[in-house]
Parts: C-alpha cells; sequence; structure tokens
C-alpha cells in the first residue's frame, strides 16, 4: 500500500507515527509548579503540582536533583518520600517573591507568595535513584 | 493697523522663544546616563555582596504534633526571609492615604508590595523558640550573576 503521493509507503509512515507517539507518551518530563502563601507570619495555603508533560518539552537539562526511589517510577510518591529535599531544592531554583502589606488605622496585615511557575522537568528513572532536572 | 498687530504678535513670539528651555537643556537638569551608572556600580568585578537577613515565622495554634507546627513556623519564616532580601535587592513600592474631615485623621492607610525573583539563597541558621520561628538567610551577589 502506498501514500497518496506514491513516494513513502504506508506502513514506515504508520510505525513512525506509532514509534514518535510512544516516544512522546513514554517521556519522562513533567511539568512542576510550587505555590505557597504565608498571610500575617502565617502558612496559609502551600500548594504542589506535578503533571505529567504532554507535549514534548524544549531546553536543555541544568541543575538536577537525585532523590532515592526505591525502585518506583511515580514521581509524586519519590517526591512525597523526599519532600523536604525537593521543597529545599525548588527554594534554589529561584521563586517569584510576591508581598503586599496594608496598614490601616494602624492595624497591619500582610501576604506573601513564593510561586515557582511551571516548570518543565527531566525526570529519569534508574533503578534505586531518580534524577530531576530542570529544563531551560 | 494690521501690519503693526502681525509686528506685536511677532515679537510677543520671539521673547517667548527666549524663555522656553530647549529640549536638551531639561535633560541636563536630570541625572545623566554616566551618573546613574556610578550610581548602579556597586557590583564591581571580583567583589561579592552578602546580603543577610533574618525572618520570622509563627506556628499555627492547633497543630497536630510540636514538629508540625516547626515545620509550617519555617515554612513562613522562609518566605519572610525572602521578602526581606525581596526588599533590599529590588525595593519596596510604597502607597500611603490620609482621610481627613473636620480636622480629623478618619482613615489612614499605607500599603506597601514588593515584587522580585530570588534565586540561589541560602539558609544560615534556624531557630525555634515559644512558636516563633527564625531563619537567617543570606544571598551571595557577585557582578558574574548580571553580566551574562
Amino acid at each position: 500500500m502506498r501514500s497518496r503521493n506514491g513516494n513513502h509507503p504506508f506502513p514506515l509512515k504508520l510505525f513512525s507515527l506509532i514509534f514518535f507517539s510512544s516516544l512522546v507518551l513514554n517521556a519522562s518530563e513533567f511539568l512542576i509548579s510550587y505555590r505557597y502563601v504565608v498571610k500575617n507570619s502565617l502558612l496559609y495555603n502551600e500548594t504542589l503540582q506535578i503533571s505529567k508533560a504532554m507535549t514534548k518539552c524544549s531546553g536543555n537539562a541544568y541543575d538536577g536533583i537525585i532523590l532515592e526511589s526505591d525502585g518506583k517510577k511515580d514521581l509524586q510518591r519519590v517526591i512525597a518520600n523526599n519532600s523536604e529535599r525537593f521543597i529545599e531544592y525548588v527554594h534554589l531554583l529561584g521563586l517569584h517573591v510576591n508581598y503586599k502589606d496594608e496598614t490601616i488605622n494602624y492595624q497591619n496585615s500582610s501576604t506573601t507568595i513564593l510561586t515557582l511557575k511551571t516548570t518543565c522537568f527531566k525526570v529519569d528513572f534508574n533503578d534505586n535513584f531518580a534524577k530531576i532536572s530542570p529544563l531551560k | 493697523m494690521k501690519y503693526s498687530l502681525m509686528l506685536i504678535a511677532l515679537i510677543n513670539i520671539t521673547s517667548y522663544a527666549e524663555n522656553v528651555v530647549p529640549a536638551t537643556d531639561v535633560a541636563v537638569a536630570y541625572p545623566t546616563m554616566n551618573s546613574l551608572q556610578t550610581i548602579e556600580n556597586i557590583l564591581e568585578r571580583d567583589v561579592n555582596l552578602r546580603i543577610s537577613v533574618v525572618g520570622q515565622g509563627v506556628a499555627p495554634i492547633n497543630t497536630a504534633s510540636p514538629a508540625q507546627a516547626y515545620a509550617l513556623a519555617k515554612r513562613a519564616a522562609v518566605a519572610d526571609s525572602y521578602r526581606l532580601i525581596a526588599e533590599k535587592v529590588s525595593g519596596v513600592h510604597v502607597e500611603g492615604d490620609d482621610l481627613i474631615k473636620n480636622m480629623m485623621v478618619q482613615r489612614s492607610t499605607v500599603r506597601t508590595a514588593v515584587q522580585a525573583m530570588i534565586k540561589n539563597a541560602n539558609i544560615v541558621e534556624t531557630t525555634f523558640k515559644d512558636g516563633l520561628c527564625e531563619v537567617e538567610m543570606e544571598i551571595i551577589l557577585s557582578h558574574s550573576n548580571f553580566s551574562r
């Protein structure tokens, strides 16, 4: 069976389509965002969002972190088991600081929001370790 | 009559033009690019600038354990430290409103805001006492950070 233009065989096209789509689906690239809100010196809300990238990310990996995975290939679980180390690492990557303070009739209230904007991370799972590196 | 009016108008225009300062002279009144550069050249080559702050955070009243109280207070203290560094590095936007009615202050409002991106800040020391967590944080700024 030949394609419409007659130059490229249809099975080759189909195979390449399946191959590349499987590569995309199995790509260990994850989108991670982190945000926490502190109101009046009290931690109010903290969120860490992790999702698998549905499209291929561009950029080169840099400044990775190696976390113990115990053979698991579930990034959410790996990060949950090493949450303190991962959050310290996220701080080092750089956070956006947004601070607002209001004093009305000498009564003060403040809100600080620290955010890691959604960043694509490349994740390599080895036997017992997972290497997580942001792409830039 | 017409010619005399035109002559007066012409004289007025020329005298006005003498009083108006040319645009180039106005620009001289503001700091020149060179003077701005000398102000901003705080970071010199091979000289690092270290900024150190102490942030404070409070543990919530209803926590499951002292460890949780410590963890939550530390988060708040870290955020405060980041804010203090941001204030020092990029400055604070301050806005104030006072409402005065019948010679009396009805409402006094001061709003401050900080926006920055902080990277590579390090925690030097953490202390936790009586529900208050203090985090000493520092950041080292070097010329190479900004000369990429």
